[in-house]
């Protein structure tokens, strides 16, 4: 079964002729331990299509499924569970709670999900050693490098061991070397944990690590014949 | 509390300074509590602390005790009616007294009681009044700062009369000045000594405390005596000169510092929410719900202004402790704890429109370029 389904999605704003489709009849399906980039100029409804799929943003048409449930009719706190239970975000650069320190960045997914105990406090260490942040445990995100900010979005993002993983620019502020390191990191994560990963970016030099690449134009959906 | 409490700890310098705000918000409450409950112990501290539960003035007087004039003969009517359980009679007069080295005038109130009677003050050193003590008085400990000690002679001015100093009694004050208890011989001799200034009342005196468990024993009062107005105590107190001027004039000031802690409050945590906006955009994308971060808002400020109010109090507390003699000023705990409270659902309140701002916030604000 797909991890994560979108279904003739469309997505417009507007009444009438100031009508605008940021989205038209998109379709894609991802399965666990796929890796899914999705690219595109500025404008060109990536940034929908993620927030529509990260259950952020209700879609005008068509069908949204995670995990084989259709979140179509869900409401916003219902919606806020899906993101909370099933989802892993990772934002660009700054998204991460400027006064936590790096092991509580994690341990706010366990808090907010209301199981912050024991068992996730090991599931946090563990996450960071995995990802080499064991020496930045107790570090804010000022003291942190970029790289270093993206890979602990990346374990905050496991730690909810969510079916799929949205990725939005991670790579945005970062030089090639760093953002190979954390597209790989990405990558190796989530393969080697069955998620279901979406990246958008619209840095081409990170292609060759995706399993598939869509293109995303005036907010249609193309795969990319590699 | 999981984020409130760690902001807390890496935002340090910001909320000291806001907390430092509260803390001097509550200490300017706190010092106004107590001067008013101080003031309105040093004008009436011989009322407030009187075993009576009702005063019968004459009628028409209102309700001020040094205009008040009644025949002794009232105190058995009194003693008559239905539910008063005791009633004892008071004299009073506003004098001034020159200790007896004649180079220091003291202002007092002298009320004239029955040593016997229920008015009789609490000795805490030298002798009680008795029954025919002549002029001998027992007067507040305030006299002490004077110079006066046990055995002087105080002269009463513009009277012949001197009173001996054979006892001293505590937090016995009226209309701002320490009482001289008398008996009330005594004093209708100084109250009275112009012909015809007693009315042609026999035996007077000024008015009668009333003992009672009854309520509405001051209606039943009324109705049965004539000539006399019967008020509560607490009425009695309101009704002091300048009481209620001054009690209204401190009641304003703390119901606007009430109201300016909530303003510093809602605007300093506003300003605070709306910097954040984004952050709690992200925290939203995360599953964070509306109320888990409306939680964690109301938390901080609860922290801080419990913390803040709690060191203000500590500090009103040092300078009670420091403060000298003379200036009126009591702190009552009671009243401290309903302040405290007061405070606390005031910057609560304060919060909401902060909560509002969170409430409104969107997810989406954490995705890079959604529309």
């Amino acid at each position: 079964m797909s991890k994560l389904v979108l279904e003739g999605v469309g997505k417009r704003y507007g009444e009438g002729v100031n009508t605008v489709y940021a989205l038209q009849d998109v379709s894609m399906r991802v399965e666990a331990g796929e890796f899914v980039a999705v690219v595109g100029p500025s404008g060109s409804g990536k940034s929908t299509l993620l927030a529509i799929a990260g259950a952020l943003l209700q879609q005008s048409s068509g069908n949204v499924l995670i995990n084989g449930v259709d979140i179509s009719s869900f409401s916003p706190a219902k919606l806020a569970q899906v993101r909370l239970h099933q989802i892993g975000f990772i934002l660009q650069s700054s998204n991460l709670v400027p006064y936590l320190k790096t092991i509580d960045q994690l341990l706010l997914v366990a808090e907010l999900s209301g199981t912050r105990n024991r068992e996730t406090a090991v599931r946090a260490e563990k996450l960071l050693t995995e990802l080499g942040l064991a020496h930045r445990r107790d570090h804010y995100p000022e003291h942190l490098s970029g790289g270093e900010r993206q890979r602990v979005a990346i374990a905050r993002a496991l730690m909810n061991d969510p079916d799929v993983i949205l990725a939005d620019e991670p790579t945005a502020s970062l030089d090639t070397t760093r953002g190979k390191e954390v597209v790989e990191m990405l990558v190796r994560e989530a393969k080697s944990r069955g998620k279901a990963a979406v990246m958008v970016t619209h840095d081409e030099r990170m292609l060759h690590l995706c399993d598939r690449v869509l293109r995303m134009t005036d907010g249609k959906l193309q795969e990319v014949n590699p | 509390m999981f984020l409130a409490l760690r902001e807390l700890k890496h935002s340090k310098m910001r909320y000291v300074l806001i907390g430092g705000i509260m803390m001097l918000i509550a200490w300017l409450v706190f010092l106004l509590s107590g001067l008013a409950n101080g003031l309105a112990t040093d004008n009436g501290s011989s009322l407030k602390n009187m075993k009576a539960d009702a005063i019968v003035f004459q009628s028409e007087v209102k309700l001020y005790l040094h205009r008040s004039l009644l025949p002794m003969s009232k105190l058995d009517e009194v003693k008559g009616v239905q539910g008063v359980t005791n009633a004892a009679p008071l004299g009073m007069l506003t004098v001034t007294t020159k200790d007896s080295d004649g180079t220091e005038s003291i202002d007092a109130t002298m009320l004239a009681i029955q040593p016997e009677s229920f008015l009789a003050p609490k000795v805490i050193e030298g002798q009680a009044l008795a029954a025919n003590s002549g002029q001998e008085a027992v007067v507040d400990k305030t006299f002490k700062r004077h110079g006066v000690k046990l055995g002087d002679e105080l002269k009463i001015q513009s009277s012949d009369q001197t009173v001996k100093v054979i006892g001293f009694t505590t937090g016995q004050t009226y209309n701002h000045l320490p009482v001289i208890f008398t008996n009330i011989p005594f004093w209708q001799k100084i109250r009275f000594a112009a012909p015809g200034s007693d009315s042609g009342i026999q035996n007077p005196i000024s008015a009668i405390a009333v003992q009672s468990q009854q309520d509405g024993i001051t209606d039943m009062l009324n109705q049965k005596l004539s000539g006399v107005e019967t008020v509560t105590r607490d009425v009695a107190l309101q009704n002091l000169p300048g009481y209620k001027e001054e009690m209204g004039t401190i009641t304003m000031m703390l119901a606007f510092l009430f109201v300016i802690a909530a303003f510093v409050l809602a605007v300093f945590f506003y300003v605070l929410t709306l910097q954040k906006s984004n952050q709690f955009g992200v925290l939203k994308a995360l599953g964070a719900s509306t109320s888990y971060l409306a939680k964690n808002l109301l938390g901080q400020i609860f922290l801080l202004s419990l913390v803040s109010i709690v060191v203000g109090a500590g500090l009103t507390y040092l300078v009670a402790a420091v403060m000298p003699g003379e200036v009126p000023f009591a702190l009552d705990n009671g009243v401290v704890v309903v302040y405290s409270v007061i405070l606390l659902i005031v910057s609560m309140l304060g919060a909401m429109i902060s909560l509002r701002r969170i409430a409104k916030i969107d997810a989406l604000q954490a995705i890079g370029k959604v529309e």
